[in-house]
């Protein structure tokens, strides 16, 4: 079996001495095992690890501490402050875990009382390495709100040296967060200050549009702001950033552009820069480093929730480059989770960005995807899958109901990862819609016993969705699947879901049961058995339950089954003419009294399914205008929304088309 | 619906996207996801002597109202030539002046092929002069009992191309909202004109109407 721990090279001393000397009194010793250690970690994850296992990082830590309290001869010293901090750089740098373990050792108190000394290169180091922790979301955040915190940052952005400028700029990237920490920081003159930095090196500029874009994310009062300084001279100089020598500008000017018209679109109109960001980013996916990769998300947040760009990506051909990309293989996780999501996003809205998606080769790398090793890429893959699902024409198709696409989303619901799960469960949820005979692939490779297991979840958001995906499954489904279900899923256990303490989880419940009823007998069957648990617990649930969505699967779910036999009709009546959960009134009274029109639509469906003409209608009719219905319908036909109007005007027919006696009968009763 | 070859198709156009914000028409339950309408295509010709009706089943499968989509399949039950019911999958353009408006644009199809079809159906007379005028961009269609559509067929969904059918053609369309009937007229250049599509809204058995639905994430 392979060994975690690397061994130690012959002509190192061994790693677990090299972190006890770190303690040693011996000054020169310590200086010496610092240094070793930090090179052996410097670009090496396996190493980092391994160190940080062995205790290393509270060691360095420790000597960080001693020498910035305690005297040695100065020159010593400082080289051990620098040193201290460097490793602890290293460390953090690029490494969650070693961004913890530097915070767990309490060490950033004493890197920032580096910032403060006389040394120059005590100051760098300490700032260097501040920087490469605040690179990280789990390094603390710092609260703006706080006046000392302010005044500090604004220390840090006048400061002459360009990495503690650098360090304060990273950590407003990294910890401005709310509208009100960024006013609170706007007011204090940061946004004058990082405009300033335009003028500055390369680092300054490129520190102060990161910082930019943070202070800008989502504040309309701050973009305006910005937008109008200097008569847009300041947006003008980011505008031709987008062209600069370096690529990090470039990227870093193009992400702030996209925060400006994130926030409104009017800044950036006539200027046809939407067109230009979309070639800019597709022109930045082909560096191989870390630009590369993160114009990929900066791609996916441009068009994220944007029709229009969406369409604007399609037209400039940016399917096909990230295609391309993709098909050229790529082994780094965060570019392939980046271009996942880029084209998850393009694809969002509209069907002729899916289709030049599904028509292209790299499909398979979006399914190879799903076999990867990291969660993000896994996530990724399947929010793109389900993204291209939602393509109505292929649904229609049945491209989507097999092996190469159902059966490692079917693995997927097994993964140790909830994220992972969830993200398989809503590209299933889509897929499952199919039209075709398709369904029994899904059926025969377990798909509805797993959906019914996590139905049966712990996890609120699991059985949500593992709820809704049976929905989906039951929409026109034929009998031999329905049944497959109720063999799965006893009518208890749905109950069980019906009264679900999380309202999602309810009403996708109710949304099963509306699909479970469209026409077959068995499915009748299903929701009387028990002694018709499953419609008491629906009455219940509409009765007492105020959530538009879920009443409106509740009754349409009532209405459905108020279309089969006399008793299946009576059944309903008696669930309607109870009275609502908080008043004297019976509880289709209340629907029919309602602000929400669809609400009133449906459960006027149910009335129409109950009077259509049968034995049993005028019976149900003269309880149905002893109780109010009636008169109320009369106001109906007058309703402001035309299809309540028409469903309205139905109603009334039919139960104005019965016999005269029971006309007459509702006549005496009304009166 | 499927017709007879006469010959080969011709390709479609690139449709040109209405700019009006004209209201469009209201939301109807009966044409939403999973509603399902069964009737008759008439068949025949001028040039036809004998009557010819194919039944036709037609179940909604999309709907997104704010790009006015519509799709679904129509199935041909009794057609001559094939040994199985003809599947197709169909799309549909509402027309709401927002996204698509009465004239066509593609397809082959004539302002005044427009025109000559639509007046065909009697609730299209009232907005025949508004259409006539500026292509019907400032009628409010919200209050509308009528929605209008054009349903263009896509592919075969259980035979192959060479089944000696076309679906080169589409159907202008009309919905009531009442009760959920379409009228509809085949408009393919190279086939007889004006073929009638006439469905009713499924009553399962005279005793109720289903509401399924499916939600996509």
């Amino acid at each position: 079996m392979p060994s975690s721990t690397p061994p130690p090279s012959a002509s190192s001393t061994h790693p677990h001495d090299l972190v006890s000397r770190l303690s040693s009194p011996d000054v020169d010793l310590q200086l010496k095992s610092l240094r070793e250690v930090k090179n052996q970690i410097i670009g090496n994850r396996t190493k980092k690890l391994f160190y940080i296992k062995l205790g290393a990082v509270p060691a360095v830590s420790s000597v960080l501490s001693r020498a910035s309290s305690f005297g040695c001869d100065s020159s010593r010293r400082s080289n051990l402050l620098i040193q201290s901090a460097a490793a602890l750089g290293s460390f953090a740098c690029g490494l969650e875990a070693g961004v913890q373990a530097v915070v767990d050792a309490g060490a950033l108190p004493h890197l920032l009382r580096l910032l403060s000394s006389s040394d120059g290169k005590v100051v760098d180091s300490g700032a260097r390495s501040l920087k490469l922790i605040y690179q990280s979301p789990i390094a603390p955040k710092y609260d703006f709100l706080d006046d000392g915190n302010r005044k500090f940052l604004l220390a840090l952005l006048n400061s002459k040296n360009e990495i503690v400028m650098g360090f304060g700029c990273g950590i407003i990237t990294h910890s401005c967060r709310t509208s009100a920490e960024q006013k609170a920081l706007c007011n204090a003159g940061v946004l004058d200050k990082l405009i300033d930095f335009f003028d500055g090196s390369v680092s300054q500029r490129d520190a102060s549009l990161e910082s930019l874009t943070a202070l800008l994310k989502n504040n309309c009062d701050i973009t305006a702001k910005f937008v109008e300084f200097d008569s847009g001279k300041a947006l003008d100089l980011i505008i031709k950033f987008t062209l600069d020598k370096s690529l990090k500008t470039r990227l870093l000017a193009c992400c702030c552009l996209i925060m400006i018209r994130n926030v409104s679109s009017s800044y950036l109109n006539g200027m046809d820069i939407e067109r230009k960001l979309m070639s800019y980013l597709l022109e930045l996916l082909k560096d191989t480093g870390q630009v590369g990769d993160d114009a990929a998300f900066a791609l996916a947040s441009l068009v994220e929730g944007k029709e229009d760009l969406q369409k604007v990506a399609f037209e400039t051909g940016a399917i096909d480059e990230i295609c391309r990309h993709l098909q050229r293989g790529v082994s780094c996780s965060q570019r392939y989770r980046g271009l996942l999501i880029a084209l998850t996003n393009i694809c969002a809205k509209l069907e002729i960005c899916r289709s030049r998606l599904f028509s292209s080769q790299a499909l398979s790398s979006v399914r190879d995807a799903l076999r990867r090793d990291c969660d993000d890429v896994k996530t990724a893959a399947c929010d793109c899958l389900r993204s291209l699902s939602r393509s109505v024409k292929n649904l229609s198709a049945g491209y989507f109901m097999n092996e190469s696409f159902i059966g490692p989303l079917l693995e997927l619901l097994h993964d140790p990862s909830l994220p992972v799960q969830l993200a398989a469960l809503r590209a299933v949820s889509n897929m499952v819609v199919d039209f075709t005979q398709h369904k029994s692939y899904f059926l025969q490779a377990g798909g509805i016993k797993l959906l019914v297991q996590l139905s049966m979840s712990m996890d609120s958001a699991l059985r949500t969705h593992s709820v809704w995906a049976l929905k989906n499954y039951m929409f026109l489904a034929d009998c031999k699947f329905k049944e497959a279900v109720f063999n799965e899923l006893p009518a208890s256990s749905l109950v069980s879901l019906i009264c679900d303490p999380e309202i999602s989880v309810r009403e996708q419940a109710l949304g099963l049961v509306r699909n479970i009823t469209d026409g077959s007998p068995e499915s009748y069957d299903y929701i009387l058995s028990e002694d018709g648990v499953i419609l008491d617990a629906i009455g219940r649930q509409l009765r007492y339950a105020s959530e538009t969505e879920h009443n409106i699967q509740g009754l349409y779910a009532l209405s459905n089954i108020a279309s089969v036999s006399e008793s299946h009709k009576d059944i309903v009546m008696q669930q309607l003419l109870q009275n609502a959960g908080t008043s004297d009134e019976p509880f289709i009274m209340e629907v029919l009294c309602c602000d929400d029109s669809r609400l009133r639509t449906a459960v006027l469906w149910i009335i129409i399914n109950l009077t259509s003409p049968s034995s049993g209608a005028p019976g149900r009719s003269v309880k149905l205008c002893a109780v109010g219905v009636l008169s109320r319908l009369k106001c109906l036909v007058s309703d402001p929304c035309l299809e309540v109007k028409l469903r309205a005007k139905a109603a009334l027919g039919q139960c104005m088309n019965m016999g005269e006696g029971q006309v007459e009968a509702i006549g005496f009763i009304i009166k | 619906m499927p017709v007879r070859v006469v010959e080969s198709a011709a390709p479609s156009q690139v449709s040109e996207g209405a700019s009006s914000g004209n209201t469009g028409p209201p939301f109807c339950s009966l044409l939403s996801v999973g509603q399902t309408f069964s009737g008759t295509q008439n068949v025949s010709s001028q040039q036809n002597e004998r009557d010819e009706a194919w039944k036709v089943n037609v179940c909604i499968q999309g709907c997104d109202l704010d790009h006015g989509y519509l799709c679904g399949t129509m199935e041909a039950l009794n057609v001559p030539m094939a040994d199985t019911p003809v599947v197709t999958f169909w799309e549909g353009e509402i027309v709401d002046n927002r996204n698509y408006t009465f004239f066509t644009g593609k397809w082959e199809a004539t302002r005044e092929d427009d025109i000559r079809h639509w007046t065909k159906f009697p609730s299209f007379a009232p907005l025949l002069s508004y259409v006539e005028a500026d292509g019907g961009k400032s009628l409010d269609l919200s209050s509308s009992q009528y929605i209008f559509m054009r349903w263009k067929e896509q592919y075969f969904v259980n035979v192959g191309d060479d089944c000696g059918l076309t679906i080169a053609g589409f159907y202008y369309v009309c919905f009531s909202c009442v009760d959920g009937s379409i009228n509809g007229f085949y408009y393919d250049p190279k086939s007889s004109p004006y073929q009638k599509l006439e469905l009713k809204s499924t009553n399962y058995g005279g005793s109720g109407f289903i509401f399924p639905a499916y939600e996509l994430q």
